[in-house]
C-alpha cells in the first residue's frame, strides 16, 4: 500500500514537474561525467582526452536519459495528457462545434440527472434517519366491498390496538397520520400540517431531539394521554426564532394548549418525504380530544397509518400471515359490536406489507406514474442527444480520414488512435456532464415545486446519489458517442484510404451514419406522440365539466374550533354567514353545502322501490345546499327543476338527481316523479324533481360516481359552515375581502378560511398539465436534435458528392433535379423513422392508456400530425444542403480537390 | 577480466553501497567497481535507471548537496523501507549462493 502510495505520488511528481526532472537529470548526468573525467585527469590524461574516455565509459547519454525517463513510469499518463491536450485543442478550435455538442449532452444530462433526482426521491430512497429500511413496512388492509377488492392504508384506532396485543412477529408497530389541524393563537391561527403520532413512531428513526424529548407512552395512554408536543425543526426555528427555551410554553394546537417538550432534529422528515410538519403529537390526546373517550372501540373512524418493523428473523409472508390473522380477530370483535358487516372469510380480508414509501405500494399516485414515464422520456432524449454528437463526430472522423490515414501509414499504432479519439468523447462528455448538472440545479428547482409540495430544499450539486448518477450517465454518454467514431476510425483500409482521400469514385454514405439518423427520427417520433397525446389530454381535462364552475366559486368556511353551538345558533351562524358574504361586492350568490369536491363529501344510504341493494350499483354522493345552491355553484339542470326557497321544512322532500345517476337506476325509464328515501327505508319518499349534470367530487375518470342534490331545509341535516361564494372576476381577489367579512361573525375562539374552489381541482389537472409541458418539451428538444442531425448528415453528404453532383449538372441535369436527388434522399431517411417509431408508439400505446384522460393513445389525427412535422422538419433541414448541391459549379467540381 | 552483472543484483549492490552512507551516482558507481576489485563492469550509465527505480520504490531518496569539491551534486539515501529491503535481499542472496555453491560442489 505504501509501495503503491510512493509510486503514484512519483509518478504525479513526475507529469507535474516534467521539466524540472528533466533539468536535474542532465545536471546528475553531467556531475557525473565530469567527475569521471576529473578522475582520468588527476591519472595523467589531458582534459580533452580524459573526457572522451568519461563519455565513452559512461555509454549513450540519450539512451541513458531514456530509460530513466521510462523509469519514471511516464508514458501511460504522459500520452493521456497528450491525448487530452490534442483533443482540447481541437475542440477549443471550433468553438461552435464543440458548444453545440457540450449543449446537446447538458440538455441530454441535465435532463436525466433532475429526473433521476426526483424518482429517486419518489420510489427509492426511503425516508432519510430511518433505521432498518429494509425491516420497516407499511401496512395495508385489502378486503372486498361491494364486489370490489379495497385496499385501503388508513386503519381504525382498535384495529391498531389489535394489532399491537396479538401480533408475535413484529419489533416495532407505530400509529401516524398527518392533518391539517389550527395551531396558535387567535388572528395568528393558521392550519398546519401536525402529524399525529403514537409514542412508538419515534423509535422508527435514527434521531435523537434536537432539545427536550420526544413523548413516550406515559403520554400516549389510553384514555387521553397528556397535552404535550414536540416542534418540527423548521417551526420551531420561524415561529420560535429557534430558541431552546421554548421547552415548558404552551402552543395551542387543534383546540387545547399544549406543552412543548422537545424539538425535532433538523433533517427529520418521519415517514414521508412530503415535508415537515409544525409539530407532532399524541395520538391518545388528539382523538380524545377530537372524538371524545369513545374513540377507542371506534372502528368506523379509519384515519391512521400503520408501520411495522418486522423481528429480524420472520419472513414478510409469515409477518403478514401473522397480521391477517389479528385482523380476522379484529374483524371479528368489530362485528360483535356492530352487526350487519359481515365476516372476515366471506370479505376475503388480508393484510399485506408494502414497501414504506406510498409510491411504490398498491396505491402509488399519478404523479409517481407520471414521474416514471418522464424519467423514461429523459432517457430517450439522452440516446438521441448522444445519436446526435456521435453523428458529428463521425462525420468530422471522416473528414479526417486521410490525416488519420497518414498518422497509421507513419506508424501510430491503432490502439493509440481510438485512445485518442475515445479521449475527444470523453472530455466532450465530461463537459457535457457538467453543463448538464447546471441545467439539473435550475431543472430541479422548477420540477420538485411540482412534486414535492412543501419546497424542501432543491440539492443536485450536493446530493451524492444524483451525482453519482450524472458521472455514471456522463461515461455512458462518452462510450456511446465515442465507440461508433472510434471503431470506425481505427477499421478503414488504410491503402484505399491514402490513395482515394475525398475524391472517391463512388459515393457511399457510412451505414452507421444512416442507422443512427433513422433511431434518431424513430425516437423523435415516439416523443412527439406522447407529447401529442398528453396535449391533447390536458385539453380534454381542461374542458371537462366538472358540474360546477370551479373557476367562478370561492369556498368559505368557518372553523368552530371547539366553540359548541346548538342547533338553532348553528343555523342561525350559517344565515348570518350568508348574508354576510353577499355584502361584499361582486358576491353575486351563496351557498351553505354539505359536501365539497376533492375536499369532503356525505353520503346516505338509499332505498328505490323496486331496486334493491342500490350500493352495488355505484357510489351515491350526498350534496344538500341551501335554497340558491344551482344558482351559486351554475350546476346545470337538464330536465324538471331545482330546489328553490318553497322548498322549505315541512313541504313535501324534493331531490334533484344527476343523469348518470337517473341511468343508472331507472335506466330508460323517465327518473322525474320517481321516489327515493335517504337515509332510511322508512324515511319519507322524496320526489325526483329534476335531473342535473354529474358533480365530480372524488375523481375526474371515476365512472360509477353519482350525485344527488337535496335542499339542506327539508333533511335533518345539520350543515358545517362552509359556503360556496360565486363572483364574478379573480376569485383569488375575493379571498381577503371574505375572510375579514365573515371573522367578524365568528363566536368564540372560531376563524373564518377561504380559498379558490380552484385550488382543491388542480392537483387533479396538475398530473397532465405536467405530463403534457414535460412531453412537449423534450419532444421539442427531440425534434430540434434530429433535424440538426439530419442537417448535419445531408450537408455532408452534399460536400463529399460535390463532384458527382458536378458531373451530373455538366451533363445536363436541371438544378430542380439535383435538389430533388439530395432532398429525397434525406426525406427517404425520415420517413422509415416514422414508420418504425409509429409502430413503435402503437405497440407501447397499451401502457399509455391509464395516463390519458378521455384519449385514445392510437388516435390517428396525433399519429399523423407528427408524421407531417417530421415530414416537413426534413424538407427544411434538406433544404439548404440541397440549394447548395443545385448551384454547384461544374467546372469547379470537376477540377477541384 | 571483468564480469557482467546478473539480471537483478544491480539494485542490490546499490542499496549496499547505499547502506554505509549517502553517496551521489558516481561515487556509488567508484564504490562498486573498488570493492569488487575491478572485477565487475558496471556500465556507468545504466547505474541511473536503476537509481531512479529504486528511489519510485521509495527504497532510497535523493537530495541535492555539495560534493567533496564543492560541487552540487544529487546525493541518494536509504529510506527505512529501504533498509528492509537490503537485508531481505542480502539474506536471500546468501541463501542462493550458498545452495548454488553446494550443487557445485556435490555434483
Amino acid at each position: 500500500m505504501r509501495q503503491a502510495l510512493n509510486d503514484l505520488r512519483y509518478r504525479l511528481r513526475a507529469l507535474f514537474t516534467r521539466d524540472a526532472m528533466d533539468r536535474d537529470l542532465d545536471a546528475e548526468l553531467q556531475f557525473h561525467i565530469e567527475q569521471e573525467a576529473a578522475k582520468h585527469v588527476k591519472a595523467g590524461m589531458s582534459p580533452g582526452e580524459a573526457r572522451r574516455v568519461a563519455r565513452a565509459s559512461f555509454g549513450g547519454v540519450e539512451r541513458i536519459k531514456d530509460d530513466t525517463r521510462d523509469v519514471r513510469g511516464l508514458v501511460v499518463l504522459e500520452t493521456l495528457l497528450q491525448d487530452l491536450r490534442y483533443a482540447a485543442r481541437g475542440l477549443a478550435s471550433r468553438p461552435v462545434f464543440t458548444a453545440g455538442i457540450v449543449l446537446t449532452l447538458g440538455l441530454g444530462i441535465g435532463a436525466n440527472a433532475t429526473m433521476f433526482g426526483i424518482v429517486d426521491r419518489l420510489l427509492f430512497r426511503s425516508p432519510a434517519t430511518l433505521r432498518e429500511p429494509g425491516l420497516t413496512h407499511r401496512i395495508y388492509a385489502s378486503y372486498d366491498l361491494d364486489g370490489d377488492r379495497r385496499i385501503d392504508r388508513n386503519l381504525a384506532f382498535p384495529v391498531y390496538r389489535d394489532f399491537l396485543a396479538s401480533a408475535k412477529t413484529l419489533d416495532a408497530l407505530a400509529a401516524f397520520q398527518t392533518r391539517q389541524i389550527p395551531v396558535g393563537d387567535g388572528a395568528e391561527t393558521r392550519e398546519m400540517r401536525v402529524t399525529v403520532a403514537s409514542a412508538s413512531y419515534f423509535s422508527f428513526f435514527n434521531a435523537r431531539p434536537l432539545h427536550g424529548r420526544f413523548f413516550n407512552a406515559a403520554e400516549d395512554s389510553i384514555p387521553a394521554g397528556e397535552p404535550v408536543a414536540v416542534l418540527g425543526h423548521a417551526f420551531w426555528q420561524t415561529k420560535f426564532g429557534g430558541r431552546a427555551d421554548v421547552i415548558g410554553q404552551t402552543l395551542r394546537i387543534n383546540q387545547i394548549p399544549r406543552t412543548i417538550i422537545g424539538v425535532a432534529p433538523d433533517g427529520f422528515v418521519g415517514m414521508s418525504d412530503q415535508g415537515v410538519p409544525a409539530a407532532y403529537i399524541p395520538i391518545s390526546n388528539y382523538a380524545h380530544e377530537f372524538r371524545g373517550p369513545r374513540y377507542t372501540g371506534n372502528y368506523g373512524w379509519s384515519w391512521l397509518e400503520l408501520v411495522a418493523r418486522r423481528k429480524p428473523d420472520v419472513s414478510i409472508a409469515a409477518a403478514e400471515a401473522d397480521l391477517t390473522i389479528a385482523y380476522y380477530e379484529s374483524w371479528r370483535r368489530e362485528a360483535a359490536g356492530q352487526p350487519g358487516i359481515g365476516s372476515p372469510d366471506s370479505a376475503r380480508a388480508a393484510v399485506n406489507l408494502g414497501p414504506v414509501q406510498i409510491n411504490r405500494g398498491p396505491q402509488a399516485g399519478r404523479d409517481a406514474m407520471m414521474a416514471r414515464w418522464i424519467a423514461g422520456v429523459a432517457f430517450i432524449v439522452l440516446l438521441i442527444a448522444c445519436a446526435n454528437v456521435a453523428n458529428l463526430l463521425l462525420s468530422r472522423a471522416v473528414g479526417r480520414q486521410r490525416e488519420i490515414a497518414v498518422r497509421l501509414a507513419l506508424g501510430v499504432s491503432r490502439g493509440r488512435l481510438i485512445r485518442q479519439l475515445m479521449t475527444e468523447s470523453v472530455l466532450l462528455a465530461v463537459l457535457g456532464g457538467a453543463a448538464g448538472l447546471a441545467i439539473a440545479q435550475w431543472g430541479a428547482g422548477a420540477l420538485r415545486t411540482f412534486f414535492f409540495t412543501t419546497g424542501e430544499a432543491v440539492a443536485v450539486t450536493t446530493d451524492v446519489r444524483t451525482l453519482l448518477f450524472a458521472a455514471i450517465a456522463t461515461m455512458l454518454v462518452a462510450l456511446l458517442t465515442g465507440l461508433v467514431p472510434a471503431l470506425q476510425a481505427g477499421k478503414g483500409d488504410l491503402a484505399s484510404s491514402l490513395k482515394t482521400g475525398s475524391r472517391e469514385g463512388t459515393y457511399r454514405r457510412g451505414r452507421t451514419r444512416t442507422v443512427l439518423l433513422v433511431l434518431q427520427a424513430t425516437l423523435s417520433v415516439v416523443l412527439l406522440v406522447g407529447a401529442g397525446l398528453f396535449v391533447r389530454s390536458l385539453r380534454n381535462v381542461q374542458g371537462f365539466r366538472l358540474g360546477y364552475d370551479a373557476d367562478r366559486i370561492v369556498f368559505a368556511g368557518a372553523n368552530l374550533r371547539g366553540v359548541r353551538l346548538n342547533e338553532a345558533e348553528a343555523v342561525a351562524l350559517n344565515e348570518r354567514l350568508l348574508l354576510a358574504v353577499k355584502e361584499v361586492p361582486g358576491v353575486t350568490h351563496a351557498a351553505v353545502v354539505a359536501s365539497v369536491p376533492f375536499w369532503s363529501n356525505e353520503g346516505r344510504g338509499l332505498w328505490v322501490p323496486g331496486v334493491d341493494s342500490i350500493r352495488k350499483l355505484g357510489r351515491f354522493v350526498l350534496q344538500a345546499g341551501t335554497s340558491e345552491y344551482f344558482a351559486a355553484t351554475g350546476t346545470r339542470v337538464l330536465r324538471g327543476r331545482a330546489f328553490d326557497e318553497n322548498d322549505r321544512a315541512g313541504t313535501p322532500r324534493v331531490i334533484v338527481v344527476s343523469d348518470g345517476m337517473a341511468r343508472a337506476i331507472w335506466k330508460s325509464d323517465d327518473a322525474i316523479g320517481k321516489c327515493i328515501r335517504v337515509g332510511a327505508d322508512t324515511a319519507p319518499c322524496s320526489t325526483v324533481i329534476g335531473i342535473a349534470e354529474e358533480m365530480r367530487v372524488r375523481s375526474l375518470a371515476e365512472e360509477r360516481e353519482y350525485t344527488y342534490y337535496v335542499p339542506a331545509a327539508q333533511y335533518d341535516l345539520r350543515l358545517d359552515p362552509q359556503l360556496f361564494v360565486r363572483i364574478t372576476g379573480d376569485a383569488a381577489s375575493f379571498v381577503d375581502p371574505l375572510r375579514q367579512r365573515m371573522q367578524r361573525e365568528m363566536p368564540g375562539a372560531a376563524y373564518a378560511d377561504a380559498m379558490p374552489l380552484g385550488r382543491l381541482i388542480d392537483p387533479q389537472r396538475r398530473a397532465w398539465k405536467f405530463g403534457a409541458t414535460m412531453f412537449v418539451a423534450f419532444g421539442g428538444l427531440a425534434l430540434v436534435l434530429a433535424a440538426i442531425g439530419l442537417y448535419s448528415l445531408i450537408a455532408y453528404d452534399v460536400a463529399q458528392r460535390t463532384q458527382e453532383l458536378g458531373v451530373r449538372l455538366a451533363l445536363g441535369a436541371s438544378a430542380s433535379d439535383v435538389m430533388t436527388l439530395v432532398m429525397s434522399s434525406g426525406v427517404r431517411l425520415v420517413l422509415v423513422g416514422v414508420a418504425l417509431g409509429g409502430g413503435l408508439a402503437l405497440w407501447g400505446s397499451k401502457w399509455m392508456e391509464g395516463l390519458m384522460f378521455q384519449q385514445s393513445p392510437r388516435d390517428p389525427l396525433v399519429f399523423g400530425f407528427v408524421a407531417l412535422v417530421l415530414l416537413a422538419v426534413s424538407l427544411l433541414a434538406s433544404c439548404g444542403p440541397a440549394l447548395r448541391a443545385s448551384r454547384v459549379d461544374p467546372n469547379v467540381a470537376l477540377r477541384g480537390d | 577480466m571483468s564480469l557482467d552483472l546478473p539480471q537483478g543484483t544491480l539494485d542490490l549492490l546499490i542499496l549496499k553501497a547505499l547502506s554505509l552512507q549517502p553517496m551521489h551516482g558516481w561515487a556509488i558507481s567508484e564504490r562498486l567497481h573498488q570493492v569488487s576489485r575491478a572485477t565487475l563492469q558496471v556500465p556507468q550509465g545504466s547505474l541511473y535507471p536503476a537509481l531512479h527505480r529504486l528511489e519510485r520504490r521509495g527504497l532510497i531518496r535523493a537530495e541535492w548537496g555539495a560534493s567533496d569539491n564543492n560541487r552540487k551534486a544529487k546525493f541518494y539515501d536509504l529510506t527505512r523501507a529501504g533498509r528492509k529491503q537490503l537485508a531481505a535481499e542480502e539474506d536471500a542472496w546468501e541463501k542462493l549462493t550458498t545452495a548454488v555453491a553446494l550443487i557445485l560442489k556435490q555434483a
